[in-house]
């Protein structure tokens, strides 16, 4: 399962800060609703049910994001090194 | 109740500072992992400094560069370069995926028959053949790249006392509008020397001639020279079917395709610069496929590329010895590999990196390596960040030459493992230990004893 490493300062703007290399972030506001989810320990299984009764997604289509966005968050370090989905 | 309209999730870097002329300022992302292994382990496993090769990369570049020319043209063979990494285990990688072996010595071509290459698939370049190299060639049917008239005449020479008939192809030099042009390995093509060697080894009857030779430079960056040489061997085929009624088997392109990395002094990185593998393939194979040569008598096309199949799955990875200010102030990082182990540090400017994440600052900074030289130098005026001692390193891009050029001056040479396609390390190269050297050295008797 994806985790947001622990040192990583997120905002309720969506603003992120990442004290280990200093640089920061803004996410977008479904960028933010994901992240909040994956904080509270929530697998894809679990966000693709939420987002998908919220907005107006297909699964498959959330998926691709989803992972895209994920990869985003690994290749910025923001993420634990060993942490799968 | 209506679902919200949804917006993909993105996360975007706030950056500060001033752009330079390449835009935003450049970082040095790490790198961690390996093919999903961790190079903190690995370091921790087999030691430091570390040679890694990656099977999955060089299956994957093997298969790339097969498709971009098997797409475009009816019969296509690759044959190993043993010269660019000849590690047993990255040979018989490459003779899984269906490559033949192209050697350049007796000692690459002992190579080959050791991994099991039968020997009329391998392929013996190169200017030094002795007498017992080329009578071990000919008696396993081996298709030799005949070099200059001295070997011509040896082969017809032993031709006529062995029982086997040497297969023989030559070895073209051109002009292809590069410079340096390589004129010092085969026959001249524009002064009719090409020529005349095949109408010597058609008049001879022992002697099979089976295809045409050419290896036009290494790290081409243009795809033209390739057109144009293809341009001058397709003729010469066609001249022999004309003269002889001679079909030719193959085509050898041989090498040279640049690979990713960056020649030192150049503009812009290797990664924007080399051609493609379609590139390559669309400029020789058009050519032959547009030339007089009749359909049923296209030759099969042999490629000997090394350097643009094996670069990107070798890394070198290693620990930081110390930092120390230079007399001008410049900082610098003392590595544990150093020129001895990264000979192609001389030509590139390899891309290291740190392997954990660690401030953004960086400084300008000149990679040193272990030895007790001046040249020993990895990366002269890098803005890298700031490593420590103990911090670890990742080279990329090293598979090709480094292997097979890598020097035993003051220190041994180090493990080498190669991740299987799970992320697996395998050791395919024990690191040497003293009595790898001294077990070839003999001392005289009168020089046993000493008194200090």
């Amino acid at each position: 399962m994806v985790k947001i490493k622990k040192n990583i300062a997120i905002s309720d703007s969506g603003f992120v800060f990442d004290p280990g290399s200093g640089d920061s972030y803004s996410l977008n506001p479904s960028g933010l609703e994901i992240v909040q989810m994956i904080k509270l320990g929530k697998d894809f299984s679990a966000i693709l049910e939420a987002v998908t009764e919220k907005y107006e997604v297909d699964s498959d289509s959330f998926e691709r994001y989803y992972y895209d966005f994920i990869a985003t968050l690994a290749q910025l370090h923001l993420t634990e090194p060993d942490g799968k989905d | 109740m209506t679902k919200l309209a949804f917006e993909r999730p993105i996360i975007q870097r706030i950056n500060a500072g001033l752009p330079s002329k390449y835009g935003m300022s450049h970082r040095l992302e790490p790198l961690s992992h390996i093919d999903g292994t961790p190079i903190k382990d690995l370091i921790g496993e087999f030691g430091s400094p570390l040679f890694v090769l990656s099977e999955s990369t060089i299956r994957k570049t093997y298969k790339e560069a097969h498709r971009a020319f098997s797409s475009r043209y009816p019969n296509v063979q690759f044959a190993w370069s043993y010269k660019t990494n000849y590690l047993n285990a990255v040979c018989n990688v490459f003779h899984q995926e269906g490559a033949w072996a192209e050697v350049v010595s007796g000692f690459e071509y002992d190579k080959a028959i050791a991994n099991g290459v039968p020997g009329e698939l391998i392929l013996f370049n190169g200017p030094d053949k002795s007498t017992e190299d080329l009578q071990k060639a000919i008696r396993n049917n081996s298709l030799i790249h005949i070099d200059h008239f001295d070997e011509l005449y040896e082969i017809i020479h032993l031709s006529k006392e062995m029982t086997e008939r040497p297969k023989v192809a030559i070895r073209v030099n051109m002009d292809t509008g590069i410079y340096p042009k390589w004129d010092r390995f085969g026959f001249n093509y524009e002064n009719g020397e090409a020529w005349d060697a095949l109408n010597r080894i058609m008049a001879n009857k022992n002697l099979d001639l089976m295809g045409l030779h050419t290896h036009i430079g290494t790290y081409m960056m243009s795809v033209d020279a390739y057109r144009i040489a293809a341009g001058k061997l397709a003729d010469l085929a066609i001249k022999l079917e004309r003269k002889h009624g001679h079909v030719l088997k193959y085509i050898d392109m041989g090498g040279g395709f640049a690979s990713k990395n960056t020649l030192r002094g150049a503009y812009y990185p290797g990664t924007d610069t080399a051609p493609s593998f379609d590139d390559f393939a669309e400029a020789i194979t058009s050519v032959l496929m547009s030339s007089d040569i009749k359909p049923d008598h296209l030759p099969m096309l042999i490629l000997e590329t090394g350097r643009a199949m094996i670069d990107d799955a070798g890394y070198l990875v290693g620990t930081v010895i110390a930092n120390k200010r230079l007399a001008d102030g410049r900082r610098a990082t003392i590595l544990d590999a150093g020129v001895n182990l990264l000979f192609t540090a001389f030509w590139y400017e390899h891309d290291v990196r740190p392997v954990q994440p660690v401030s953004d600052q960086t400084e300008d900074t000149t990679l040193y390596g272990p030895l007790c030289m001046n040249i020993d130098v990895i990366r002269g005026n890098v803005m890298f960040p700031l490593l420590k001692k103990g911090d670890q390193y990742v080279i990329k891009r090293v598979g090709a030459y480094n292997n097979t050029q890598w020097m035993q001056f003051i220190t041994l040479r180090p493990n080498v493992v190669m991740l299987d396609s799970k992320g697996n390390p395998h050791l395919i190269r024990k690191r040497e230990v003293l009595e790898t050297i001294n077990s070839q050295e003999v001392m005289p008797e009168h020089l046993k004893q000493f008194k200090l």
